[in-house]
């Protein structure tokens, strides 16, 4: 392999943090504010990350592309964030679909046929390209409690260790199962109905 | 017994239905030796935040056999996890928000700074 001189980056002006405003800003802007959900604290974390990249730029190698090395620097920020918040667990959070959706199974413990889950069309890598599923995706996260949202988001989005989670967050182990089977069972009820159903009923006509 | 719950009525999709008497022998084997499909669920989420033991493994390939439903759900969990996981790349689908010029230039200020540190 040829040999890479990193200061050779930066004299052709690759390091460039007020371009990161303008090229990046938004985007990281939009993460947090899905996961903090306040426009302030939104910003501030933001602001945060393009600070920490400056000072840590000489860690990118350029093995990732600049907007994926920022937002791994933005998911540490959100986990700090919660960290500092460190609420106790409400007994709200834990009521949340507290049946787990009892209806949809017989009193033998098994599915309802009819109500059963519905085989989805299109394939998941179909949908993710289609901009009006990201709105019944986020509409469907925003119905959840924002503790259980929060819970959700640093383990499947920010794919953090349920025992990280339990430690940031203050859960004990048994909450966090709890929260993440309601929340996984309650997303996955959502898109089917708001988005699965309308898809199939659509391509039928 | 009477009203028993019939777990696999006509019209099944599952792999395995009841259609001569040796599978629904069969199914009525696995149904009691399987957990219920509202077990199954729970067991299914914890499934993709730590590793089954082999025999639950084995045993939800067996309740797949005559549940279908229940081998959706876990699909569907895992796609779940691939829309989250995606969501950073297509945060411009996911909302219209945008950070204010004032907010920007109060960015680019601190950057600016940070930098001559």
């Amino acid at each position: 392999m040829r040999p890479r001189n990193k200061d050779s980056i930066k004299c052709t002006g690759m390091f460039d943090p007020e371009r990161w405003v303008e090229e990046h800003g938004d985007c990281l802007y939009r993460y947090a504010l899905i996961r903090v959900r306040k426009p302030e604290v939104a910003e501030d974390l933001v602001q945060e990350t393009l600070c920490a990249a400056v000072k840590n730029y000489g860690s990118f190698g350029g093995k990732s592309s600049e907007r994926t090395w920022l937002c791994g620097i933005l998911k540490n920020k959100i986990c700090d964030h919660f960290r500092k918040l460190g609420r106790e667990t409400c007994f709200t959070d834990m009521e949340f679909l507290e049946d787990e959706l009892s209806h949809k199974f017989v009193p033998q413990g098994f599915w309802n046929h009819d109500l059963g889950p519905l085989e989805w069309k299109p394939e998941a890598d179909v949908v993710m390209h289609r901009s009006e599923f990201w709105d019944t995706f986020r509409n469907c996260l925003a119905k959840l409690p924002q503790r259980v949202a929060d819970v959700f988001m640093l383990r499947e989005m920010d794919e953090m260790e349920t025992a990280q989670i339990c430690d940031t967050l203050k859960v004990s182990p048994n909450n966090l199962w709890v929260m993440l089977h309601r929340a996984r069972m309650a997303l996955r009820e959502c898109l089917e109905v708001n988005w699965f159903k309308e898809q199939s009923s659509e391509g039928s006509v | 017994m009477s009203g028993e719950f019939n777990p696999s009525p006509e019209g099944n999709p599952s792999f395995l239905a009841r259609r001569n008497p040796f599978q629904t022998a069969l199914v009525k084997f696995i149904a009691e030796h399987t957990p219920k499909c509202r077990e199954v669920v729970r067991i299914l989420s914890q499934s993709m935040d730590s590793k089954l033991p082999l025999s639950m493994r084995v045993k939800l390939r067996l309740h797949y056999l005559i549940c279908t439903w229940c081998q959706r759900y876990e699909k569907h969990l895992r796609e779940l996890r691939k829309f989250a996981a995606s969501v950073p790349d297509h945060t411009d689908a996911f909302s219209e928000d945008t950070l204010s010029p004032t907010a920007k230039d109060r960015m680019k200020e601190v950057l600016r700074e940070a930098r001559r540190e």
